[in-house]
């Protein structure tokens, strides 16, 4: 039987790859929510004086928020660590892909 | 010879951008074969994949924000404006998802990778992540300049007849 310890990512580790995941799905979303509504992209633009600026530190925050919300809280660690990395994989895959088909017919 | 500050940024980005792919791709062969030896190389090698992540990003930004819309109004008048419709749309974002791959990088390979299968797993998945993400990137990259240089090409062609 293997030791559990090496079965299970640190608590860092665990925590920034689930916030990954969802900075990676939110980076799209976000994305196709101010091409789909003009005044958001006004309202972001507005901000920081570009509303690529916004997004991209809106995408820093998110992801260093909630890593450090993850790692503060059991919710990374409870996580199968092999389903941690199939979430991770599939987010970054659907979050590309999702962008470049919303590009392509929108 | 005439190099303005603008070349200079966009050249940059792109070194930057390969460079941080090249990084990821090292750390990818180091975890292919980890071993304890190894292990402070590929965290240094995920170190360079993240700050020149960092860099390609402000330095892109940079020139996206100041100099773009020039570029992009020559793209939407020439015969190819889907390299700014669709690959600088979708490249301005899915560098972000690089980039946060990329930052994530060095927390993955502080794990132990040479003992924990799952760690090692983990880095192979994030780095390979960064390279195909990094590749898309640059190829649109390359789509975007070729997109300005034949609305360049055809404008001129247009003006000598």
């Amino acid at each position: 039987m293997m030791n559990t310890e090496t079965q299970q990512p640190t608590r860092a580790s665990a925590a920034f790859a689930l916030a990954a995941a969802i900075a990676c799905v939110f980076n799209t979303a976000l994305a196709w929510a101010k091409d789909a509504y003009a005044p958001l992209n006004t309202f972001m633009a507005s901000l920081t004086g570009h509303h690529w600026i916004t997004h991209a530190l809106a995408d820093c925050i998110v992801f260093v928020g909630l890593g450090l919300i993850f790692m503060n809280t059991s919710v990374a660690n409870k996580t199968d660590p092999k389903r941690l990395v199939s979430i991770l994989t599939w987010a970054v895959v659907a979050a590309s892909l999702g962008l470049f088909a919303w590009y392509l017919l929108f | 010879m005439n190099i303005t500050s603008r070349d200079v940024i966009l050249l940059a980005h792109a070194a930057f951008g390969t460079l941080a792919g090249l990084a990821a791709l090292w750390v990818f062969v180091e975890a292919l074969n980890a071993h304890p030896g190894n292990a402070g190389r590929m965290y240094k090698a995920a170190l360079i994949a993240a700050i020149s992540m960092g860099a390609t990003w402000i330095l892109g930004g940079y020139w996206y924000v100041h100099f773009y819309p020039v570029d992009k109004a020559i793209i939407l008048k020439g015969p190819w404006p889907f390299s700014h419709n669709l690959f600088m749309e979708t490249k301005e974002h899915l560098i972000f998802i690089t980039g946060i791959l990329a930052f994530y990088l060095p927390i993955a390979v502080r794990d132990k990778v040479y003992a924990k299968p799952i760690a090692r797993r983990m880095v192979l998945s994030v780095a390979m992540l960064i390279v195909l993400t990094d590749l898309a990137a640059e190829g649109a990259g390359a789509i975007i300049h070729q997109g300005v240089s034949i609305a360049l090409q055809r404008g001129n062609e247009k003006g000598r007849q």
